[in-house]
Order: structure tokens, then sequence, then C-alpha cells
């Protein structure tokens, strides 16, 4: 049989990892041999093994003298260990081409056209077996079985691992994942569900309710996975949990009072309604596009950054539908002094730079690694990416440019008549041109502006799909897509049918984002209990309960603010500001550092981890800050102490203010318990509530 | 985090796996980060340092004046300092360097790293972490695009006892953050001044208005409060439970007086103190003597100021006594204390000094510029060898001339003193592979 370099060779080669990232496949190679990563370029890989190295790799004469085979084979000393036995019929396969003399095509060669694997989806039982079968599809209409031949990769090993020859099996987790199968740079995807082992009754599911599209589809997941919901969650939780995901604050004792007592029945949507029109709402949620828009002040000036933000906050107070912002801030152009969006431009630089950042932030699409090689595990080449960041390749400068630390000059954004942009291995001028689907040639418009409309599209399902997985991330305390700009085949959103019905109401609402967690807020998934059932225990991916989350550093800081009393002063901002409304990570504050804001030196920003740490733990503890703000002579416990009233009505306002929710009885006896113990006065015995209260984790997490 | 724990174990497959596992990003980063971690391992070095100690000399200290002085050398070069001999014979350290001098036999002295970044930003990045800056920096630029090597060592080697396992005084250095490692291995930063009567370490000491029996009171107050419901498995991944543990971390760190006297730096004799120097810098010194003995593995001392553009004979003349005597100290003490053999001291800045001394046009009073083709990086204890001298810069300190190295050598050596593999990939929250340390090849004489 003749053997075909690029389709018998290379797949070995990866199959047994040489030119893996690691290994051979890394940018300069292994002890001198260097191949292309993943084999993504038969022909690079060609020349490096029949004509570098003085042809010291192949021997025709002594195949087996070979260094290609001799060092896999343990022959000679080998980095990497025995990849290829010599008796093994992968060795026999390059054995055998290097004997015909290391063709680079056999005559006739088919191309590959597809890769699949079957079953493409499966429902397993715990510990249940399943093998996977890879095929692979030529241009000449033939097929092959190359299961031998392709990697294999759980999602998630412990739902189910999956082995080098394909075989499937279950743990012991109720859940679902993807395996993917990769040949020859294509990639098939078989998704596995592995449901808990005893089935509900479909009844329990009949009975569930259905406040609109997004309870239906969450159950009918469940049932699929044969978990069922947790209750709804008490209306103090719903308080407390709603407040603080809109709009980034807690509720103060009023609102407790005051939602407590209302006995209508559509109350929790009037809630909503009004926190969403709330100021707070607009900080809240222009907080965390600043996180990932914000550059280094050092880098691009103080005075950009601070256009930057009143530029995204402004929108955000606005209600500016997500389309017609994402389009402003791709179309900037204009003086950094004037227009904050140009911003944008001054700090990223190149089209390189700007095509990663626009990609992944608006469409979910990673480029990063195209800009070098082929993604590895995408469908994205160099080709994408270039023709992709010829939109930006106009983009004129005028004024100053950097010039940190300082930074301080205007600088002009606009769109020049010429500017190209180039492909850096073939140096071919790459034409503007999407990345899937096809536009008309800019012509007399701005590239740019050509591209946003693109992008903002509503025939563009991806794009309202990204934000509305990024809203549902921080509502629901998880993304169905996790990493949530991290759109792909081999990462699939863990409820397919919620992200794209998600994805089409967030466009029919006029990419409203008042309007898509209005709707998120008012279904009953939204509204369940963090607490969970028998069933529903170690469900962390399907929405069964809800997911608790700490709260995030400037909504802690304000909460510990809203409960002593006693505003904090931040630097470059009025008296009264919250932490919500600071501009730039430049301003000091320990407290924020410590519960993880991201490092302003930091480049690229990035989203930020919710890690949690001793030093959190400790700061909350003993902040000679926090104790200060306590003891202080105006903060509430002081004017509580100096109140009239009794242990009850203490006990009652220091719950509804820290934990926004009346206490029990028990809880008021313990309160009153305190008030009256020996040696300590009514006001110490107050700070030290506060104190205790504020350290509980019912008052650091949204539940 | 459910992912984290269910993970136990890395299977030889695993690692085999990890060269194409780094190009799955999705919810397996974090897996993938995890296995990085478990992976390399056993491949790591065998470590001969368990702390380090960083004296960071911000501004790009002057190798002139400091440890690579050149006696012979025109008076346009030479300056006004003259020079003394070290224990080891031949070498010569600059005039103020006395009690340095003395102690080179428990030292080494690397004359020439060098690099081509010649602005405070790029080169604080490029020292602090081994990776150049990705982009051009400003020169009073504050960046971040690689893990601070503070940052790197906190997440591989601590904290084993519930302390910050990465200390930063008074403040963290430009680029000293943990950049895509995340909050969690940032630089605890301890601003307040040791040297002031009222010092306390920030967070880990009680406050003063806490003292006793309150601190007790408040304690079981808040046990008897807390009433949220714990889900008590794994499997339910609840941050709660995780909260759990920090805070009980930080109660015991709080309450436990091994810990407490670590961070009271009043509790430290009289004599003590004093010979470390009664000045900041003197007593951050100390603090970090008893950081490092109490098990924090990475303590950085942000010591600011070398930027001696101008008046640079007279700022030293003033500075550098006591700096010597508070460095000298450091080694000596942790000699005594029979520390020096585990903890790793160094001392260096961005980069080194220009050879021919001006004057600025709006200054009296000549000094140096910036100038990263030589400096002086000095190392002590953690296994280096002492009165070791690695490489020498020309006859005018013009450049590093003998065996030059980078600084990816520097931080590949104090990683692998520490045990961590300088060549290591780790995953960036995209999901990208990234080398600890491009190239990681450690300086030899140092291991």
């Amino acid at each position: 049989m003749e053997i075909d370099f690029q389709n018998d060779v290379v797949p070995i080669l990866t199959r047994q990892g040489c030119n893996q990232g690691a290994c051979h496949g890394k940018a300069r190679g292994q002890g001198g041999f260097q191949l292309s990563l993943l084999g993504f370029d038969a022909d690079f890989d060609f020349d490096a093994i029949t004509k570098q190295a003085r042809g010291r790799r192949v021997f025709p004469a002594a195949a087996d003298r070979s260094l290609l085979l001799a060092k896999p084979a343990g022959r000679i000393p080998h980095g990497g260990g025995l990849r290829l036995p010599a008796d093994s019929a992968e060795y026999a396969v390059i054995r055998n081409w290097i004997r015909q003399g290391m063709p680079r095509r056999a005559p006739e060669a088919p191309a590959l056209e597809a890769v699949s694997v079957t079953p493409d989806s499966v429902v397993l039982a715990w510990g249940q077996q399943q093998a996977l079968r890879v095929t692979a599809r030529y241009d000449d209409g033939s097929t092959r079985d190359v299961t031998h031949l392709a990697l294999f990769q759980s999602n998630e090993a412990p739902i189910a691992a999956v082995d080098e020859s394909g075989l499937l099996t279950a743990g012991s987790i109720t859940g679902s994942t993807a395996v993917m199968a990769r040949f020859m740079g294509r990639i098939a995807v078989c998704d596995v569900l592995i449901p808990r082992p005893e089935p509900v009754p479909d009844e329990e599911y009949d009975r569930l309710p259905v406040r609109n599209f997004i309870d239906e589809l969450v159950w009918q997941r469940l049932k699929q996975l044969h978990i069922t919901p947790s209750e709804r969650c008490s209306d103090f939780v719903f308080l407390r949990r709603v407040t603080i995901d809109l709009c980034g604050r807690i509720p103060t004792p009023e609102e407790v009072d005051a939602f407590l007592t209302d006995d209508r029945p559509d109350k929790r949507a009037r809630l909503v309604d009004r926190l969403l029109d709330e100021p707070d709402f607009a900080d809240h949620w222009a907080g965390k596009w600043m996180d990932l828009l914000r550059p280094n002040p050092y880098r691009v000036g103080i005075k950009a950054v601070l256009n930057y933000d009143h530029w995204i906050r402004r929108r955000f107070h606005e209600r500016m539908p997500w389309d017609q912002f994402v389009r402003e801030l791709i179309g900037a152009r204009g003086s950094t002094f004037r227009n904050g969006a140009v911003t944008l431009y001054r700090d990223r630089r190149t089209p390189e730079e700007i095509t990663t950042l626009v990609s992944q932030l608006f469409l979910g699409v990673r480029l990063e690694c195209a800009r070098c090689h082929h993604h590895p595990f995408e469908k994205w080449g160099q080709d994408d990416f270039y023709h992709f960041a010829a939109y930006f390749g106009r983009i004129g400068r005028k004024g100053t440019g950097l010039s940190p630390p300082i930074s301080g000059s205007e600088e002009f954004i606009f769109t020049g008549t010429a500017g190209r942009v180039t492909h850096p291995v073939t140096g071919q001028v790459m034409e503007p041109r999407p990345l899937w689907g096809t536009l008309p040639e800019p012509g007399d418009r701005d590239p740019r502006d050509v591209l946003a409309d693109w992008i903002t599209s509503p025939d563009n399902p991806l794009f309202a799909q990204v934000m509305a997985n990024r809203v549902w991330a921080d509502l629901m305390g998880r993304g169905l897509v996790e990493p949530v700009d991290d759109f792909r085949a081999t990462n699939p959103a863990t409820n397919q049918p919620l992200l794209e019905a998600l994805g089409r109401h967030f466009r029919d609402v006029g990419f409203s984002l008042a309007e898509l967690i209005r709707t998120i807020t008012a279904s009953h998934v939204y509204q369940l209990s963090s607490l969970p059932n028998e069933r529903n225990l170690a469900d962390t991916r399907n929405y069964s309960r809800h997911y608790r989350h700490r709260l995030r550093a400037e909504v802690l800081l304000d909460a510990v603010t809203a409960v002593t009393g006693v505003p904090r002063r931040f630097d470059a901002m009025p008296p009264g500001a919250t932490a919500k409304q600071i501009w730039t990570h430049r301003t000091p504050s320990l407290f924020l550092d410590t519960f993880g804001r991201p490092d302003a030196n930091q480049d690229p920003p990035c989203e930020r981890t919710k890690d949690l740490a001793v030093v959190q733990t400790l700061h909350l503890m003993n902040s000679e800050q926090i104790i200060r703000d306590i003891h202080d002579d105006a903060s509430t416990a002081a004017r509580l102490a100096a109140s009239d009233r009794d242990a009850a009505g203490v006990a009652r306002d220091l719950y509804r203010r820290i934990y926004a929710r009346n206490p029990t009885e028990e809880e008021t006896a313990l309160v009153a318990e305190v008030l009256n113990a020996p040696d300590v006065s009514r006001r110490e015995a107050i700070e030290d509530l506060m104190w205790a209260m504020i350290n509980t984790p019912e008052f650091i997490f949204q539940d | 985090m459910t992912l984290h724990r269910n993970c136990d174990g890395t299977t030889r497959r695993d690692c085999i796996q990890l060269g194409i596992g780094g190009l799955l990003g999705g919810g397996l980063v974090n897996l993938l980060r995890a296995r990085g971690e478990s992976a390399a391992a056993p491949s790591g070095p065998q470590p001969t340092a368990d702390r380090v100690i960083l004296i960071w000399m911000d501004g790009g200290p002057t190798h002139f004046e400091t440890f690579d002085p050149k006696p012979d050398a025109p008076a346009e070069y030479r300056g006004e300092f003259s020079y003394v001999r070290t224990s080891v014979p031949g070498v010569l350290y600059s005039e103020h360097m006395t009690r340095l001098a003395g102690l080179l036999g428990e030292c080494a002295m690397i004359r020439s790293i060098r690099h081509n970044q010649g602005n405070h930003g790029a080169g604080n990045h490029y020292m602090m972490t081994g990776a150049p800056p990705r982009i051009p920096v400003g020169c009073g630029a504050y960046v971040s695009f690689h893990p601070s090597m503070g940052a790197v060592v906190a997440r591989e080697r601590g904290p084993d006892n519930g302390l910050p396992a990465y200390f930063s005084m008074p403040s963290m250095t430009r680029s000293g953050g943990p950049n895509f490692l995340g909050a969690r291995y940032a630089p605890f930063v301890v601003p307040d001044d040791p040297n002031s009567e009222s010092f306390r370490v920030r967070d880990v000491a009680l406050p003063r208005a806490l003292a006793g029996a309150r601190f007790d009171r408040r304690t079981r107050l808040r046990e008897q409060i807390d009433r949220m419901v714990r889900l008590n498995s794994e499997a339910a991944g609840d941050p709660v439970a995780t909260f759990d543990q920090y805070h009980e971390q930080g109660y015991n760190l709080v309450t436990s007086p091994e810990a407490q006297k670590a961070f009271d730096i009043s509790r430290e004799p009289q004599d003590v103190r004093d010979r470390y120097g009664r000045n900041s810098f003197g007593q951050r010194c100390l603090l970090a003597r008893r950081l490092v003995e109490a098990g924090v593995p990475f303590v950085t001392i942000n010591d600011g100021g070398w930027d001696h553009h101008r008046e640079l004979f007279p700022a030293l003349r003033k500075r550098l006594p006591a700096w010597d005597n508070t460095v000298a100290t450091l080694i000596c003490d942790l000699k005594e204390r029979g520390l020096l053999e585990r903890t790793l001291v160094v001392a260096m800045g961005e980069f080194g000094r220009t050879p021919r001394i001006s004057t600025l046009p709006d200054a009296t009073l000549p000094g140096r510029d910036h100038w990263a083709n030589a400096m002086s990086v000095l190392m002590a204890g953690g296994g280096t060898p002492g009165g070791t001298v690695v490489g020498a810069t020309d006859r005018k300190g013009y450049a590093a001339v003998d065996r030059v190295l980078s600084p990816e050598n520097l931080v590949s050596t104090i990683y692998f003193k520490m045990g961590i593999d300088p060549g290591k990939v780790l995953y960036t929250p995209q999901g990208r592979p990234t080398h600890l340390v491009s190239d990681p090849t450690p300086i030899r004489e140092l291991i």
C-alpha cells in the first residue's frame, strides 16, 4: 500500500503527542526538531522531517536507523521516552513510508473532508461504558475508521472519562459533558448525559410552575437528568438576592419592612421594576464592563480613562440598547478628550490587538491562538484572523500617542483612506472578511462600521447569546457556557436550547439589558432556593437550585458602609461616592484589593476570579478601618445605642440592616441577652453584634 | 471548584495529555491548571530553599557605588567613592559596603546580568517576573503581563499554615502582582511602618480595640448568630463551606500565640532591633526575618529611592552605611538562627546605572542614569555557595562581558532553588499555555 504523508504519517505523530505544544510542536521545537503544532501544516512537517538535520531523520536505505524511528522506539536516547515500539503497527507505517522514499503525497491520495464520531450523543448509567468510533470521510467519497489514530478528551473526566482507545466510562456523578475526538485538526463531539439512577415520574415535572420559556427549558433538562428543582425561595431571600444582583447593594431596613409586609401577589415583579429604574443598577452593570474595557491609566493617560469611564457609565444610565453600545464603541472616532470611546483605540494600537479583544468580548470567539497558528481546538486559522483584523487596518491616529506614565496629551482617532493588514507568513494583503457569512466590500463606508453592523446584526445569533450568557452567569452564579466568553463546539452550553432562546429573547426585546434581566428574574428558576433536595445536591450546572456566591468587592464594601453608616472616602471621588462609582483601580483601597478587584497594572484586563482567601476573612475580622467604622461615634451602632429601642427593636434593626430579614424569636432573645449582659455597655454590645454579623456568611454571600 | 476536588491524583496519561490539554480551554482550563501543578511536581528540582526575602531596590541601584566599583577607571566613571576589599581576595566592593564586604564568604555576587529594558516600568517587569514586557512600556509605568516571582511561589509553595504566602512591604512592587494566577496569589501588603511604636501587621494581628476578652466574646457571639445552612457535601460546591475553612484558618492565626509572636516585632530584644537599624528599612528586614521564621515563603521589601539621576554621592553617603548594616545584619541573624541555609536573600533592582557621571541640566550635583547593560545582584543563603562571584563587567563598568546572563537566568535560579521547575507550563485563563520562564536555565554557579 502506498503511504501518504499527510493522511497516514502525520496522524501518528499527532496521536503519539510528538507535535504537541509541550514538545516538538512548540515554536522553538524540541532538541532542534520542530513540527507544526498538532500537525496543522503538513508541508512544514514534511520539510522538517525529510530536509532538515542534513537528512539524518530519515534513511530510505536503512529505514530503522532513521532518527524519526530510532528515537521514539527507544534505540537512541529520547527526551520524550518510548513512543513508538518497534513492533507496533504505527512504527511499521512510518518505516514503510521511509522505504517508499518518503513521498509527500501518495498518488491519488484523497483529501480529508470531515470527521464524525458515533454515537454523537449518548445517555449512560453510572459506571456504564461505551466505545466511540471515529470516522474520517475523504473527498473521493471513501471513509476510514480512524479511531485508533484519533485523540480523545473529556471536558469533565469525573462525569465521563475517556481512554485513548475511545472507550467512555461514566462516573457516578449526575450531569453532562462533551467528549471530543480529534483527527487531523478536525473535531467531532459526543454529548454524554449521565442521569441519576432513579427515574422520576413525569407528573412531578408536569406540576412544576412555568412562568416563561426559561422554566420550560430548564425543567426539560432536569427531566433528562432525573433531577427535581429546589423549593421557591422565601421573600426575604428574594429581596436580598435581587437587590444585590440588580443594583449591587443590600436592601435598606425600610425596604425590608415594606417588602415583607407587602401582600400583593406581584410584589416580586414590582420590586424588580423598581430596581431596574435605580441609578445603582446602571453603576453596577457598567462596572462589569469597565472591568473588561478599562485600560491602565499609566499607559493611556488618566484623562482618557476617566472619559472612557464616563462614556460607558452614561450609556448604562441611559439604558442604551446593547447593539447600539457596541456599534458606537467599535466605530468610535474623534478626540480622546471629547469621546471616551476612542480610548479603546488609544489603548489597543494594532489591528491584531483590537481583533482579539472585539472577537472575544462581543462574539465569544477567542482568536488569540489563531494570530500565530491554527487554533488547536477550533476552526480558526491565521487567514480568518487577519481577514478580520483587516477591518481595523485603516484606523488612523493623530496628535500625541502614548507617552507613559503620564500620557496626558490629546489624540485623535479617525479612519483613513490608506492602511492595510498583511498576513505575517505569506505577506498577502488581507481583504476585510467576517468570521462567517459574507459581507459586501466596505466601499466608501468606514470598514469598522460595516463590521459593527455585522457583529450586532439580529441575524448573528452569537452576538446576542454571548451577552445573554454573561447576564445569565451574573444572575444565576454560573454561565450556560463557561468561561463566559469562550463559545465553541468543543465547549458546549450546559443547556443549548436555553442559550438559544435567551439569545433570541434578548434580540427580540431590542437588546435591552433591563428587559432581559426582567425576564430572567421573573422565571421560577431564578427564584429557587439554594437549599438542595435529595435529588439535586450535586447539581452545579443545571440550575435546579440557586448557586450562592460571595458579594463582589465593591458590593461588599458598599454593604459594609451601609451597615456601619460611616461612609468611606475614596481618592478622586466626591464625598458620598460608593465603591461602585470608582472609575480607576488606581484609587487606593485595601478592602477592594483584598476582595479581588483587578490589578490596575494588569494587561490585558480580564475577568475577575471569585477566589476566596484567608486574607479576606482576616480583613473582615481585623481590619482597623472596619472596627473604627463600627465604633465610630457617628456609626449605626452608636445611634442605635443612643435610641430608646428595646431589645426587639435593636434586633429588628440589625437583622434587617445586615441580613435583610426579621430576626426569629430565638434571635431576638439572643440579642436581648447580649444587651443585658453585665459589664458590657449597650453600645459595646451592639458593636459586638454588628461585628459578629458582618463576619458571618449570611452577610458576605448572596444566597 | 468541584472539578478541583474531584480530580485527585494525576495519572500518567493525564500528564501526557497535558500538552494537548492546554488547548482545551473551557471549564477545563482550571482543571488543567491544577493538573499542570501536580504533573510538574515529581519532575521539579529538589528545593534547596524554602523561603525568599527579596530586597527590591526600586529605581535601579548603581552598581558602581555598591558592589562593582571601578577604581582604575577615569574619575568621570569612577565617581567619588573609594573601595573596600571583600573577604574574597581580589574582589572589591564600594567603600560604604563594609560589612557586606566582610560577608562575601556567605554570599554570592552576580555582576553580569543584563537586559535591554532601560526604563523603570519595563525593567521592573523583566526582573520581577523573568519575562520581558510584551509591548513597549513607558518609564514610569506600572505593568503586569506575567505573574511575579512572589505570586508564583505563593501558588507553588505555600502557605502551609494559614499565613498569607506572599508578603510585600510597604507596598506591592510595580510588577509584583499575580497577573493571571488570580487575586488569591496577590501579595499581602503591610503598609504600616514597623519602626513606629504603634506598629501592627494589619489584619493578622488583633486590632487594639478588640484585645482580650472582647474578641473572645465576639467570636462566641458570631458562632451563635451564624445560622446559614451549609451544604456539607463536596459535590455541592458550596462556597460557604470553603469560606468556613478560611475563616477557621484566619481565626487560628489570630488566636495562635506562636503566629501572633511572629507579627509582633516589639517582642524582639532591643539590641536586635538596634542592630537592624532603627529605621523603616531596618525594621522591615527584621519583620521579614520574623515572617520567614514563621513559615512565610516569600517576602518582598519594596525599598524605593535608588533612582539617583542627581545628587548621587551625598544621597548614597547618607544611605549606604545604614543599608549595608541592615542587610548584613539580616544575613548574619539568619545564619545565627540556622535559617540561612534554607532562606534565600536577594537584593536587586531593575537595572544598574550609567558608567559616565553626568549632571542634568536642572541639577547642581551629578548622578548616573538608567543602564540595563550591567547591574549587580546580591544573593545569600538557600544553598547559594558562599564566596561566589559570577561574571564581570568591563573596565569602565559599561557592560557585562564575562558570563553574560539574563533576567530569565536569574529568575530561573530563584525558582530552581525553591523547587519550582522554571520550565513548567502554566495555563492562562484563556487556556493558553505559557512557560513560567522562557529560558529556564538557572545560573549553575549558584546552585
